[in-house]
């Protein structure tokens, strides 16, 4: 038990850049996404023996960094009905003059990204990112495999475009071989 | 020839994500097709943008405050969990202490290193045995609530809540859970009217709940379940890989999903 807590102490320490990252796809403010994460540090080490040794760290951890997200935007919301959270697309914004001026000037990444709605986002950082398997994934998000697919196919057609990487990017100059 | 793949398959080709098969059917189509080429190395390429550019870097450093807070986090629990383990006590406390103040047994408990034999001898002994139905070998004299009661409060109530149950006694959601097969179950206790207390884990089975283990144990000072009864549920709960509890928010969503 102690050690698995020993453990757990040193990782959170080294995963401190990959969770903030995480948490600031998902709250995009700096102060926000730190809080997140030390919130999520405090309630991993209560919990450090629930951890699964020989199962994925990060994704135990990105797993309560959402969690907590979720809950915080739940009871930010309070007053007005519930909503699921893959419907909250309006909060993230397709913003259609943005698009298009991304769309001008062949944005960065993480320019893209911030047009992305925020379920494709988050889905971008674990999968693409942090290397985690689309059910490594599924299971962090709590979401059937499928539709994990279809939505990091959505996001990446969708960055592809923003950044200007064409479907023909054998030609485009940014491309290698 | 390109619209024999979609998006998604072209795309987890492109993430090794296939099996086999369909990767070398990609493989072999994407050779002389230039349109499904490029889909796929757009998918890459995406991939490798967003990590060349998103990937944590030294540029951009993890705060000094946050870091500060969370080895300062680190530290203390380390020494918490140091005490606790030089109390001739500390063992068995947490499991107490935790249950007491948040009606949650606590996750790592169950973990504990049991004899495989107990386990097993207790998860047969159990099985099958449906509470409140009237058959059981001692259901009728532990508890007077009917089935569709205790099934009720299984459905509806949180984790920690308490309800009088019709026939007097009452029910305690303790936490709720998924076992290895992912199968929603809930721990909780009955409460007759004299004599001794119930605690049981059920799982959700098709329409209605099945009790998967159930255990006599006389009722503790706060009418909670002492200790030694709860070495036969941690046994159980080891053996059939019980995940650790359900958070207030997974719960509340598990449980809207048999309502």
């Amino acid at each position: 038990m102690m050690a698995a807590e020993h453990d757990v102490g040193h990782r959170l320490i080294a995963l401190l850049p990959n969770m903030r990252r995480f948490a600031l796809s998902l709250a995009r403010k700096p102060d926000l996404a730190d809080d997140l994460v030390q919130q999520a540090c405090e309630r991993a080490l209560a919990h450090a023996a629930s951890f699964q040794p020989g199962t994925r760290f990060d994704a135990w951890m990105f797993r309560i960094i959402r969690n907590l997200w979720i809950d915080r935007v739940r009871r930010d919301r309070t007053a007005g009905p519930r909503e699921d959270i893959e419907e909250r697309r309006d909060l993230v914004g397709d913003d259609g003059e943005r698009t298009m001026e991304a769309r001008l000037t062949l944005a960065s990444v993480s320019e893209a990204m911030e047009l992305l709605p925020e379920d494709q986002r988050e889905l971008v950082v674990l999968v693409c990112v942090e290397d985690l398997s689309y059910r490594e994934a599924a299971e962090v998000l709590g979401v059937p495999i499928g539709t994990i697919m279809s939505r990091l196919a959505r996001a990446r057609k969708k960055l592809a475009e923003l950044t200007g990487i064409t479907a023909g990017s054998a030609r485009f100059p940014a491309a290698k071989e | 020839m390109a619209t024999r793949f979609d998006d998604e398959t072209l795309m987890a080709f492109a993430d090794g994500e296939l099996d086999e098969a369909t990767a070398a059917a990609v493989e072999e189509a994407i050779g002389d097709d230039d349109t499904l080429m490029a889909r796929v190395e757009m998918f890459m390429e995406t991939r490798a943008r967003a990590r060349a550019e998103l990937k944590p870097t030294s540029e951009e450093p993890v705060p000094a405050a946050l870091e500060a807070a969370v080895r300062e986090m680190v530290e203390s629990s380390r020494k918490a969990s140091v005490a606790a383990a030089d109390s001739p006590t500390g063992r068995v406390l947490p499991i107490d202490a935790a249950r007491r103040k948040r009606g949650l047994l606590q996750a790592g408990t169950w973990q504990l290193p049991l004899a495989a034999s107990l386990a097993t001898a207790i998860a047969a002994g159990v099985i099958g045995y449906q509470l409140g139905s009237g058959n059981g070998p001692f259901a009728p004299r532990l508890v007077n609530a009917s089935r569709t009661d205790i099934e009720e409060a299984l459905r509806t109530l949180e984790s920690g809540q308490e309800r009088r149950l019709p026939g007097d006694g009452r029910i305690r959601i303790v936490a709720s859970f998924r076992d290895n097969n992912e199968t929603l179950c809930r721990e909780y206790e009955v409460d007759p009217v004299s004599g001794n207390s119930l605690v049981a884990v059920s799982c959700r089975e098709g329409d209605s709940w099945e009790t998967r283990f159930a255990v006599a144990a006389p009722a503790g000072a706060e009418g909670y379940a002492p200790a030694s009864s709860m070495d036969a549920l941690e046994a159980y709960l080891s053996a059939i890989e019980a995940g650790p509890p359900l958070s207030e928010e997974e719960e509340a969503e598990a449980l809207a999903g048999v309502r």
